[in-house]
């Protein structure tokens, strides 16, 4: 009789097998790999009891749909295909993902390498590039979250993006396309992006699956933002039901620099997404913002934190959540300012509208100040559409539904003020628009 | 225009209107006047089709339709306009966009076609000359941050855009100064035809000397106890509304 093993032995054990058919025994990543799949070991899933997983108890849902044992197919995404899913925007770094692999074949490139360095995050580019030795995997705390281990263990060809000094780049997208025609697909996409002093970078993310079988995709994200540099990373999350999703951004700032995160999330069947910024400098942005507008069964958990360590910065925090049906929404936003981050700005809002009964959010603000002279502020809202409002606009004569549209649109609209890609607003805007009827 | 009779009605169980009265033909002004409390909001908001207020009896005529079997945006279509006691803020919305969108819904339930852009500016900057509003401030959210006096004129520049063929107004003094106060008046009355009507609630008698009625009803305890015309109103002015209760306790 076969003992039943949990979740971390079995994820573990198709490591085991995985890491030799994949690196060589003198492969530097392969040791790193190893460290990572140790330290995941140790910190084990997220437990019944954990804070951070409070809403979302994503063990339990991943040993309820996903078979880690379960050895994969080759996914079937050609090269057309990928193609003509590209967004129109012809200059413009177009990069495509297949169930997590960055595929340069595939992949169309237009910046002079002089001014973006886009590579194959492997073996060699980790032996080559002495910041990806330094930084890949410790990036503002991913070394302390199991997901973050997980990906550093089982990513295989990630991605590397580096803006040279003072470079304005052209828009970089990034496609994740997953194919879940004949199996399971369990996708661990990584991408580091680092910003060069004085850089500006601009990441689009998109993700198209196909297929019927559940998919799990854990991708991390780290940035590392020098001096002046500014990155902005974007994400559009629509995916399918049977999407399961753990995706975590995480970013660390240096003196001036300034750093973007867009979250738009609009379908899946559980997306938990967490954004981390670390301020350890002076005279920082940190801006992050969200909407999530869901429907059907769809649970999407925001959690998000923003760490202060140096004086003069400002960080600004918009989720807005417009739930319908039987979604669940979580939202916890953490701001830290800590004893020398005197001077600090720093907002956080997160409002919610519940379009019917059975839709819950549940949101949670956390401040922890300790330096004095600081301006922060913090409020979250859910209620129902205002009924005033919409009795104002039917008495000029607009109809019940377009006026509940407009309010709705009003509202969603709000969370895109950073987002500054025309045909990606446009994209989100006919979503937003969509999803309202 | 329109006629009301036996108007029953009430929020939450109490009952607020308990058998109005009231004929309103094209040209005239009628104002409604009354002490706080007595339903004068209520009408107001009755005419427009505020869904809180329960119709218990009575009926309301307007242009041979019957205006209880309308949704508020159908009386809006007919030509009903209510300039609100307090108008919503909403964040996110334009007044030119919100606009926009109500010019065209109505001109479309009206069976005329929609303003392309180049006529609704047109359309706009000679309307908003009417109540002198500006044109920086119909770019901000709709209502969203406006002063009292730039909200009311707002409400006048909507009427304005939306050419009703009976406007209601209801307290559209209150709170206002007194320059606030004539630039709306003054809008009011331009917009006056022999063809439209229209009903001032108010509380006030000082908004009648700038807007003048041919009939004023004061209301009190749901029910219109006095009908006369503008002179009733310096009376109620000069002696406040005790004597009306006065009058009619002694019935």
């Amino acid at each position: 009789m076969s003992e039943v093993i949990n979740i971390e032995e079995s994820i573990i054990s198709r490591f085991n097998s995985w890491i030799d058919q994949h690196y060589p025994s003198d492969s530097a990543l392969k040791s790193l790999k190893k460290s990572a799949i140790d330290k995941f070991e140790e910190l084990g899933l997220p437990s019944r009891k954990s804070e951070a997983y409070k809403y979302t108890p994503i063990t339990k849902i991943l040993e309820k749909n996903f078979d880690f044992q379960t050895s994969l197919s080759s996914p079937e995404w050609t090269k057309s295909e990928c193609e003509s899913n590209f967004y129109t925007e012809t200059d413009a770094n177009h990069l495509v993902f297949i169930n997590g692999e960055f595929i340069e074949d595939y992949s169309k490139i237009v910046s002079a390498s002089s001014d973006l360095t886009i590579r194959l995050l492997d073996d060699h580019a980790f032996t080559e590039i002495p910041e990806l030795k330094e930084n890949l995997g410790k990036v503002n705390g991913t070394s302390i979250d199991p997901f973050a281990n997980l990906s550093l263990a089982f990513f295989n060809q990630g991605l590397y993006i580096k803006a040279s000094r003072n470079s304005d780049n052209k828009n970089t997208y990034i496609y994740q396309f997953i194919d879940g025609t004949n199996f399971s697909p369990i996708s661990f996409p990584r991408i580091f992006i680092k910003g060069d002093s004085g850089s500006r970078t601009r990441v689009y993310e998109k993700t198209y699956i196909k297929g019927e079988e559940k998919s799990l995709n854990i991708s991390i994200v780290e940035s590392v933002v020098d001096a002046n540099a500014e990155v902005r990373f974007t994400k559009l999350q629509q995916y399918l039901t049977s999407t399961y999703s753990i995706e975590g951004i995480y970013a660390q700032q240096s003196k001036d620099s300034r750093f973007y995160t867009n979250t738009f999330s609009f379908k899946g069947a559980v997306i938990r997404n967490n954004v981390y910024i670390n301020i350890d400098a002076e005279n920082c942005e940190g801006h992050m913002n969200g909407l999530y507008q869901i429907s059907g069964k769809t649970h999407v958990d925001n959690n998000t934190s923003v760490d202060h360590l140096k004086p003069h910065s400002y960080s600004n925090e918009l989720y807005k959540g417009i739930l319908d049906e039987n979604a669940k929404g979580v939202f916890n936003g953490k701001i830290y300012v800590r004893p020398d981050a005197q001077k600090t700005n720093a907002f956080q809002s997160n409002n919610n509208i519940l379009l019917s009964d059975t839709a819950t959010i549940n949101t949670k603000p956390q401040l922890e100040i300790w330096a004095d002279d600081v301006q922060c502020s913090h409020g979250c809202t859910t209620g129902q559409l205002d009924k005033e409002a919409i009795f104002y606009l039917r008495s000029r004569g607009i109809e019940k539904t377009r006026a509940k549209a407009l309010l709705l649109n009003a509202f969603a609209n709000e969370a895109l003020v950073e987002l500054q890609n025309d045909l990606v607003k446009e994209e989100v805007e006919g979503i937003i628009l969509n999803k309202l009827g | 225009m329109l006629k009301i009779e036996n108007l029953q009605a009430s929020i939450e169980g109490k009952q607020i209107l308990k058998g109005i009265n009231l004929e309103v033909k094209p040209g005239e002004v009628h104002a409604i006047m009354g002490p706080n409390g007595s339903g004068k909001s209520t009408l107001a908001s009755v005419l427009a089709g505020r869904e809180e207020y329960e119709v218990d009896g009575g009926t309301i005529s307007y242009l041979d339709k019957d205006l209880l079997e309308l949704a508020p945006e159908e009386r809006a279509h007919a030509g009903i306009f209510l300039a609100f006691q307090y108008p919503v803020e909403i964040p996110g919305v334009s007044t030119t966009n919100f606009l926009k969108t109500a010019v065209n819904q109505v001109r479309a339930a009206r069976g005329l076609k929609a303003l392309d852009a180049v006529s609704f500016l047109k359309e706009m900057k000679e309307k908003m000359k009417l109540v002198d509003i500006d044109q920086a401030l119909l770019s901000r959210a709709l209502n969203e941050g406006f002063s009292g006096g730039e909200k009311k004129r707002n409400e006048i520049f909507q009427m304005a855009m939306l050419e009703p063929k009976l406007a209601i107004l209801d307290e559209t003094d209150s709170g206002l100064d007194i320059d606030a106060l004539k630039i709306v008046a003054d809008g009011v009355n331009k917009l006056k035809t022999a063809d439209n009507a229209t009903i001032v609630v108010t509380h006030y008698q000082r908004l009648l000397d700038y807007i003048v009625p041919d009939y004023v009803h004061v209301l009190y305890q749901g029910k219109i106890v006095k009908s006369g015309d503008k002179s009733l109103a310096l009376e109620l002015e000069d002696k406040g509304y005790d004597w009306i209760k006065e009058e009619l306790a002694a019935v």
